[in-house]
């Protein structure tokens, strides 16, 4: 094994809602918004379902495989060439998705915070901490996580904070749009919550395999909370018009929040938060990759891996993209066919039906 | 090279002990049992209670009068006088008992009566037959005298006074015992021998350093105790191969987990109650001759928030003194970075008016916010170092006096701006809340942090605390996590984290350090009037 | 572990404070601008001018108390970035936007349209978008220029006066929400430069002159972005009626028997809901206002602390609001001819359907409305004094 440590249910979920929540709440209300306007939520609940489902197929697949990850039990399932041709895409792809939200964290913080640094520095800075997260183990990664996210309900104060500034007539009336455009909003939020699929990766390391599903089952569904939350502060500040023509629309609703008359301007600390929350998002990918690259090379140790790992993020983050809008054009165009559809459920769904069919795979825990 | 120095003869302990062990592992059995008419038996029936307990004495002799008669004195060393001892039993019975009819000796059955009679220089005494009230006598300080063929003991009493040092000078204290540890050793195990007079509570006596042959003792409560954690001490500690230990300080440095660690991973304390409470959760507690300072293991990060007076005063008030304690810790860590960050990055954060203050103030200053934080802050350490080696008072008066005076004087000269001293000395006023040895930790990474801010603002300064928290938990303390019980939670164990869970309701020691038996306490204990039949 | 420092020590060079410190500024490198005016020239440019503040002033104690408070500078060019890069070669310091609290536009340039400036301003990060938005009868510069006896700047003083919402006020972001949407016309605060007083002194040479001040003094109403009337303070209460805004003002009514004599109501609290009916051809709203107030004063001696004197208060205090809200819907649906109360919000919340094919043509439907408006006014309180004690009636 390469991974020694165990970590427990609720640090499990914890990490799951760091890994896809900080992203989600900076780029998918803008996103979502201006298909499916004021039902942004509603698109939301969707895009629930399909994450629900995603999990239920990775930890059913998961739990087939005890003490296997992802890139160990697709070998077995698909036989060793096939095995290590589609391992090898998934180390692209967490390399891939790491190296997007890492830039999306760059150019946040080069536009929202500290417009003259240049990029590459919050890039280096930001993988340097996950990287040192990482080499010390999943449950260092865990327990740091679990640490620090008490941010998150910052979260929520900012939604209570923010109450003066709402109208609740700004989200009717209800399903305006028609269903469709609702339907096409649920897709961009539903690649996000898709990457409950890394979970595949820490499964095997759960101190009670047996509550997998509830683990995974409670991050999409907390994750979609705060998602929703967010969305519908941004929709009840602004209104669905104004709310799909800022690029960060939560940023925006949390500029706004104001106590009394003296204490305004807070956005940075809740920006901070997000920072905070965006080092173990790209951790836990980060130690996916690494871990998924050292078990595709068969390797007794993972750690020679994360430095080389982390300077191609690093390279990959700064030439990915041209600009900002090169980035949201691929977040909305690309990604979700390329990611929601092929590495999130389309593989998974293949390698569960495989397995169902070729009765793959020892006891499955009950 | 550590010696280990066999108290308790090895052939001594023979079948008949191992018998007894069976029978005094069930409790109950325990309480009833009754002296027998052998010596020997008694003796090593004492010795199986009291084993790995290295302060107590065993004094076997022959009586002056008839050599065929054997006595033993047991009694604690330090716990009990042992100058009455020698001169009033030992003397007496091993010297100058007089004869009860000249020329005749006195016979094995008449011995005990005589003894009584004539042999003790000593006002108080009792007799038992009941070892359960030997044990707790020889804990107490009390002296016992076995004679052979009888099937009593002799409780006399020595209760010595313990030599400790009160604590006139050292930390004031809003309540609680004000006794502390001295450089004797064996008064320091009497001192916890007071305070637990329990057989379980076992010390076992090392030496340490080839040149100095240091006296190194081992205390811990069996049954409480992660046996483990005991073996994991114990072979740290016979791996130190040094030509001397001069304070405790020594063993810290080689038996602690992670050497490149700003953060102590063995804590240390000098208060003979707080250790009797850190013993009582499970820890190992390390003494060493010489020192007053005692090392204790596990070191948990969430021991530097609590004082022994949290423990004393009512359960209400802590909540409040660990969120300052808290407090100070965030403030001592990250308020000068912060201050960096906000006035030279992130003005937004501050409102129109405060802005235009500091503003106002910083016209004349020369120099950037973070050269200035940073002398400032390296006057303010050079200032508490002077005021560490000064004379106590003096040293009080130079390192917060000198700091206000230079303050302010350096306002009026224009080196510095009023909001820069005042965050400055703030933050070193702060760092006194909590426990030196953690603060150390803290005020040396402030200036890490200093730099960050200084250099990427807030992002920086996040960046910088997130390293600070990953870093924490990755330390171990003897195989506890360090941050533990926060990260990893341990549910029942943040009782005496934020608050402190009144006495009545703290059922449970720490899952991660006590191995075994966790229940502290009976439920049902929270105090209400007795209702009307 | 040599490797492990070498390694922490290269990375602690790399963004060591020597290498740069990209987005430093140090808090005295700093111009803070506490108001920013926008000018439409004669010669077609745009004239950004901003006050700045003088810290020295600031500090009361030791500091340099007769300085100005502030520096009012302004520049010309073609769009705001360009002018505030021709500012940055006049003053010493880079421009600070984040405590900025108003920004005034000038009347010519509401009239030109206000999207070319408030994109720069909701853009930027530093420019907050809960500036407090108004609109100058005259030239924004003007406005920047007076001077404030209680706040140490007009800029200041306009925006607490805004804060206070003794009239409508409005923030850049709820001007641009308005402007987003199809149901609703925006409208911002108008302001005015004012000669007020002569502050009086014993000496006459000492004598400060005739000093300008600023003052709240209606609305200016909108089409889409372009300035196209104004509203006075009067009908500004009643808009802000109809907004379901209410906000602490006042009702004069003629005391019931007494009709050269008034009787003032302060208004607590009310609501106003408006409901739109549509059968497919004719538009008909019925406005429910609901107001509560307290009497508060009384220049007559007439006993009002009976009930039916309240309620002949309460229903003259209804007739007013009635009269108010007609006269201003009036003028909006005749004069301005937009829907500057979002009738078209709530229209498009009732009739989902039908909204999507009216929207593109709102101002002309809305212009066309039927408008019912039904009142219902209570008088809570009286204060401390019942019936009026005085001397007797000769």
């Amino acid at each position: 094994m390469l991974e020694k440590g165990k970590i427990s249910s609720i640090q499990a979920i914890m990490l799951m809602i760091s890994m896809i929540l900080p992203t989600a709440v900076l780029t998918v209300p803008a996103i979502t918004v201006k298909s499916a306007r004021q039902d942004a939520w509603f698109s939301i609940i969707i895009a629930t379902m399909a994450g629900l489902l995603i999990a239920w197929m990775v930890v059913n697949l998961g739990l087939r495989f005890p003490e296997k990850t992802l890139f160990e039990y697709i070998e077995d399932i698909l036989g060793k060439i096939p095995g290590k041709i589609l391992g090898f895409l998934y180390i692209w792809w967490f390399l891939h998705m790491n190296a997007l939200v890492i830039r999306e964290y760059g150019v946040f913080l080069a536009t929202a915070v500290m417009p003259d640094t240049p990029i590459i520095i919050f890039h280096i800075v930001v993988v340097a901490v996950a990287a040192y997260a990482v080499r010390n183990g999943l449950e260092v990664l865990s327990r740091a996580n679990q640490l620090l996210i008490p941010t998150t309900v910052l979260l929520a104060l900012v939604f209570i904070l923010s109450i003066p500034n709402m109208k609740l007539s700004r989200v009717l009336p209800l399903f305006d749009a028609g269903l469709f455009p609702i339907v096409k909003g649920a897709v961009v939020p539903a690649s996000w919550l898709g990457e409950i699929v890394t979970f595949a990766m820490i499964i095997p390391y759960l101190s009670k395999p047996k509550e997998a599903y509830r683990v995974a089952f409670l991050s999409i569904l907390l994750v979609s909370f705060f998602l929703t939350t967010s969305i519908l502060e941004a929709l009840l500040i602004f209104g669905p018009n104004l709310t799909g023509s800022w690029i960060f629309p939560t940023f925006n609703a949390v500029r706004m929040i104001s106590v009394g008359n003296s204490l305004g301007r807070l956005e940075i600390i809740i920006v901070l938060a997000w920072v905070l929350g965006g080092f173990f998002k790209i951790g836990v990918f980060y130690y996916a990759a690494v871990l998924g690259s050292a078990q595709w090379l068969k390797l007794k140790n993972y750690q020679p891996l994360v430095l080389p790992v982390g300077i191609i993020l690093v390279a990959l983050s700064i030439l990915i993209h041209d600009g900002i809008v090169d980035l949201l054009d691929f977040l909305k165009r690309v990604w979700p066919p390329y990611a929601l559809i092929v590495f999130e459920a389309g593989i998974p769904l293949v390698l569960l039906i495989i397995a169902v069919v070729g009765r793959k795979g020892g006891r499955k825990i009950a | 090279m550590v010696k280990f120095r066999k108290l308790t003869k090895a052939g001594l302990l023979g079948q008949i002990q191992d018998n007894f062990k069976k029978i005094i592992a069930s409790d109950a059995s325990s309480k009833s049992i009754v002296l027998s008419n052998d010596l020997e038996i008694n003796l090593q029936r004492i010795k199986v209670i009291l084993h790995k307990c290295s302060d107590v004495v065993y004094r076997d002799f022959i009586f002056a009068q008839n050599e065929q008669i054997r006595l033993a004195l047991i009694y604690i060393d330090g716990l009990a006088d042992s100058g009455q001892i020698s001169n009033q039993i030992m003397r007496a019975l091993a010297l100058e008992v007089p004869m009860a009819v000249p020329g005749q000796n006195i016979t094995k059955s008449e011995a005990l009566e005589f003894i009584k009679q004539r042999g003790l220089c000593i006002s108080q005494f009792k007799e038992t037959e009941q070892m359960q009230d030997i044990i707790h006598a020889i804990l107490s300080g009390d002296t016992i005298l076995l004679v052979d063929g009888h099937a009593t003991a002799i409780i006399n009493n020595s209760r010595g006074k313990v030599q400790s040092l009160s604590n006139s000078e050292g930390k004031t204290m809003v309540r609680g015992p004000r006794e502390l540890f001295v450089e004797n050793l064996r008064i320091n195990t009497a001192l916890i021998r007071r305070r637990i007079k329990s057989p379980n509570l076992k010390i076992e006596t090392f030496k340490v350093g080839n040149v100095s042959d240091t006296d190194i003792a081992l205390v811990y409560i069996e049954g409480i105790v992660n046996e483990k954690l005991v073996a994991e001490v114990k072979s740290r500690l016979e791996k130190i191969k040094i030509d001397a230990v001069l304070e405790s300080g020594y063993i810290e440095e080689l038996i602690e987990d992670n050497p490149w660690s700003l953060f102590p991973t063995v804590n240390h304390t000098e208060k003979p109650d707080k250790l009797a409470a850190m013993l009582l959760e499970g820890r190992v507690a390390i003494l060493l001759d010489g020192t007053p300072v005692v090392l204790t293991v596990p070191n948990l990060f969430v021991e530097y928030f609590q004082t022994p007076e949290d423990y004393y005063q009512r359960f209400l008030f802590t909540p409040a003194a660990r969120f300052i304690r808290f407090i100070s810790m965030i403030i001592t860590l990250i308020l000068p970075s912060l201050y960096i960050a906000v006035v030279s990055f992130h003005h937004e954060l501050l409102p129109t008016p405060l802005l235009l203050s500091f503003a106002a103030h910083r016209e004349v200053v020369p120099f950037p916010v973070f050269l200035e934080v940073f002398i400032m802050e390296v006057v303010f350490e050079v200032l508490r170092e002077a005021g560490n080696r000064l004379p106590q008072l003096i040293g009080q008066i130079v390192s917060i006096g000198a700091a206000l005076v230079l303050g302010a004087m350096a306002v009026q000269a224009g080196f510095m701006a009023t909001s820069t001293v005042i965050v400055v000395i703030f933050t070193g006023i702060a760092s006194f809340v909590f426990a030196y040895s953690a603060s150390i930790a803290f005020r040396l990474l402030r200036f890490g942090l200093l730099v960050l801010a200084g250099t990427l603002g807030l992002f920086g300064l996040i960046s910088g605390v997130a390293v600070i928290a990953i870093h924490m938990c990755t330390l171990r303390s003897f195989g506890v996590p360090y941050l533990s019980p926060i990260a990893p939670t341990t549910g029942a164990d943040l009782a005496d984290v934020i608050y402190r869970a009144p006495w009545w309701a703290m059922f449970s020691r720490p899952r991660l350090i006590a191995g075994q038996n966790r229940k502290r306490q009976e439920q049902g204990l929270k105090p209400s009037p007795q209702k009307n039949k | 572990m040599l490797k492990k420092i070498a390694f922490l020590l290269l990375l602690f060079l790399l963004i060591s404070p020597l290498e740069g410190c990209w987005s430093r500024r140090e808090i005295n490198e700093i111009a803070i601008v506490l108001g920013t005016g926008v000018d439409w020239t004669a010669e077609g440019k745009l004239r950004l001018t901003v006050q700045i503040a003088n810290p020295g002033a600031f500090v009361g104690e030791g500091g340099r108390g007769q300085e100005a408070t502030n520096w009012v500078v302004s520049a010309e060019s073609k769009t705001i970035e360009e002018a505030e890069r021709v500012l940055a070669k006049m003053v010493p310091r880079d421009l600070h936007w984040d405590q900025s609290i108003i920004l005034v536009l000038g009347e010519e340039m509401a009239k030109k349209g206000t999207n070319m400036v408030t994109d720069f301003f909701q853009r930027n990060i530093e420019p907050r978008e809960i500036m407090w938005l108004m609109v100058a009868k005259g030239e924004a510069k003007n406005f920047l220029e007076t001077y404030s006896e209680l706040e140490k700047t007009s800029a200041q003083a306009a925006g607490f006066l805004t804060r206070m919402k003794t009239g409508y006020s409005v923030q850049l972001w709820e001007y641009a929400e308005m402007l987003a949407s199809k149901g609703v016309q925006p409208v911002a605060t108008r302001v005015e430069v004012k000669e007020v007083g002569v502050t009086p002194g014993l000496d006459l040479e000492k004598m400060t002159p005739i000093h300008k001040q600023v003052e709240i003094s209606g609305v200016g109403v909108f089409k889409e972005d372009k300035l196209i009337g104004w509203l006075d303070e009067y009908e500004t209460i009643g808009l802000l009626w109809l907004k379901n805004e209410f906000i602490k003002g006042v009702i004069t009514i003629p005391s019931p028997s007494e009709s050269n004599k008034e009787v003032s109501i302060k208004i607590r609290r009310g609501s106003t809901k408006i409901v739109p009916e549509f059968d497919g051809e004719n538009l008909r709203f019925t406005i429910k206002v609901k107001v509560e107030g307290d009497m508060v004063e009384q220049q007559g001696r007439e006993d009002l602390a009976k009930p039916d004197k309240i309620k002949a208060l309460e229903k003259e205090m209804a007739e007013e609001i009635k009269r108010r809200a007609i006269v201003l819907l009036q003028k909006a649906q005749g004069e301005f001819g937009v829907d500057i109360f979002g009738f078209g919000d709530d229209f498009h919340r009732k009739y989902k359907k039908a909204w999507r094919e009216l929207k593109d043509q709102w101002d002309v439907k809305f212009a066309e409305a039927e408008v019912n408006i039904e009142v219902e006014a209570y008088i809570r309180e009286i204060s401390l004094l019942g019936k009026r004690a005085s001397s007797p009636e000769k």
